[in-house]
């Protein structure tokens, strides 16, 4: 082990000295789908000139077509949802992952702990609840359980005044995000994963178009080294990624960025840290299949890659 | 008939250009389907989808105009008051003002919170960015009535109500007019928006279909959208014709 570090780091410098020659001169653009947060803690903490990487992090919004982005050449890297990238492919996108920041999807409803809901069935049976309804998990939810007796309303994004005004109102959330800031307010949450009805795409995942993949595999090589070990880095010591991205997104406080980089940890699965199984790509392209939102399973390999 | 061709050819032929020149873009893969569809996918998607999709518009029609309807009346009264004297205008009109600026996204849960989720949401939505025209134009033309009539007015003893009724509000048609084709396109937009806090209608159809990545369907929704905002627009400009065609020189041919 301690061989193979130690031969990596000779290889370095060399491997730097390669990438600055074949063409590192261009800016690399990385497309992240949200503000600078904890959710993209491994992006802001990796040393990119390290691997002789010039890699601007381009912050996002609620919206931000990341998948297409990588498709168009508007970024050459891009965060999407593994999901995401099932349904760009099967529109003629060719995406394809190559890390998985994290390994179970954060994406959950919670709703008013005060009601004393025991499931997300439970929860479906009365009141209101706000959820982006094109998404895969929402179309899997009203399957299986149905939305006759519950009101479906747009989600508010990452907006609280409705839930924290209504104790009948649950809405879609980041695990690691609304809850907290919810208790802080006062307001004592039950939470539900999405995973726990058996969806559970991999989430902030690192994308690359099969064109950029095709003629530069060794840029995208170096781009996951620098992922990797940058998402080490964060989860060992997350203090000085966390203040330059407070300093980029001073509207939240470097407090919650600390709350929620511990919170996240058990998502992150630091064991796997970033690799993804034909298996769960399997399981998901066979779900999508089921909700009709893609024509055919692609093969499990065809959407990631290993590097 | 050959006065309707002559009407309907001129504004057709810039259309079929761009769908023809579109359509083969895509397909000699020059632009990406992903990124816009082919004029074909959408044409498809509007027969394939139609009752999904003019449902959605039947909804977004009556947000629309219901806060187009609000938004006319208030904006023509506001623009009535604010024209009654020059301290009234300082005192009010910063706040019309304020409607013009108000960032719609930003008091979305706010509009909910007051209007609950659905129709009236979307209402009050598309009055709040419509309105503004309607006050700014209603209050310009009842301030630039001719001076020369109004003294005339003046001479013969007519009382201010008849002056405003008789002289400076007809005198102030075109311009109200205006920005009623304005608020018109306004309120379309406004209704949209409304409906993606709200949940219904185009807006609501849009949103799922851009997190579905169906941009075939996005574009089918948009299509629609600026077929009502025309058809608002054509309203507008038929109820000129009737109003002005018998003394304002922009109806007469």
């Amino acid at each position: 082990m301690s061989f193979q570090r130690r031969t990596f780091l000779k290889l370095l410098p060399a491997a730097g000295f390669l990438a600055a020659c074949s063409k590192s001169s261009s800016k690399i653009r990385l497309a992240l789908n949200w503000k600078p947060d904890p959710e993209f803690g491994g992006f802001y903490a990796a040393d990119f000139a390290k691997h002789g990487l010039d890699v601007e992090l381009l912050p996002g919004g609620s919206g931000t077509p990341t998948v297409q982005m990588i498709g168009a050449g508007s970024a050459e890297f891009g965060i999407i949802q593994a999901d995401e990238l099932l349904l760009a492919r099967a529109r003629g996108n060719d995406v394809v992952a190559l890390y998985a920041a994290f390994q179970n999807c954060p994406t959950a409803i919670m709703a008013h702990a005060s009601r004393k809901l025991e499931t997300i069935a439970d929860l479906l049976k009365s009141g209101t609840l706000a959820l982006e309804s094109g998404l895969p998990f929402a179309r899997m939810l009203k399957k299986k359980y149905g939305f006759d007796s519950v009101k479906i309303v747009p989600s508010p994004g990452g907006d609280l005044t409705t839930f924290l005004n209504d104790e009948n109102f649950a809405q879609q959330c980041f695990l690691t995000a609304e809850p907290l800031q919810a208790k802080r307010k006062g307001v004592e949450v039950k939470v539900f994963p999405v995973s726990d009805i058996g969806y559970n795409p991999y989430t902030t995942v690192l994308a690359v178009s099969g064109e950029l993949l095709r003629k530069n595999p060794e840029l995208a090589k170096n781009m996951v080294t620098a992922v990797r070990e940058g998402w080490r880095a964060y989860l060992d010591n997350p203090a000085s990624a966390n203040q330059k991205m407070h300093g980029l997104n001073p509207s939240m406080e470097l407090a919650s960025f600390a709350e929620i980089a511990e919170a996240q940890k058990p998502l992150l699965e630091t064991s796997l840290l970033g690799k993804m199984t034909t298996e769960r790509w399997s399981t998901l392209a066979a779900q999508l299949l089921e909700l009709g939102d893609i024509p055919k399973a692609p093969p499990a390999a065809e959407c990631f890659r290993e590097l | 008939m050959r006065k309707i061709l002559g009407r309907v050819v001129p504004a057709a032929i810039p259309l079929v250009v761009f769908m023809v020149g579109m359509e083969w873009l895509v397909r000699v893969g020059w632009i990406k389907a992903f990124l816009v569809p082919p004029p074909s996918a959408v044409f498809n998607t509007l027969l394939r989808d139609w009752r999904e999709l003019f449902t959605a518009l039947a909804k977004t029609s009556a947000g629309a105009l219901a806060g187009f309807a609000l938004s006319a009346t208030g904006g023509i009264a506001i623009g009535v008051f604010l024209s009654s004297s020059r301290a009234i205008q300082r005192a009010f009109y910063p706040y019309a003002v304020f409607f013009q600026t108000v960032p719609i996204i930003a008091v979305a849960p706010l509009l909910v919170i007051w209007f609950g989720y659905g129709m009236r949401t979307v209402v009050a939505s598309a009055f709040i960015v419509s309105i503004f025209p309607v006050i700014a134009n209603t209050l310009s033309g009842l301030l630039s009535t001719d001076p020369a009539l109004r003294d005339l007015f003046r001479l013969y003893g007519a009382s201010n109500s008849a002056t405003l009724w008789k002289l400076r509000f007809p005198a102030a048609l075109p311009q109200i007019l205006t920005g009623l084709r304005i608020a018109g396109g306004l309120a379309v937009i406004g209704a949209i928006v409304g409906e993606f806090i709200g949940g219904q209608g185009l807006g609501s159809v849009v949103d799922v279909a851009r997190t579905q990545q169906r941009t075939d369907k996005v574009f089918a929704a948009v299509l629609l959208a600026s077929a009502l905002g025309l058809a608002l627009f054509g309203f507008i400009n038929l109820l000129s014709r009737v109003l002005l065609r018998r003394w304002h020189a922009s109806e007469q041919d």
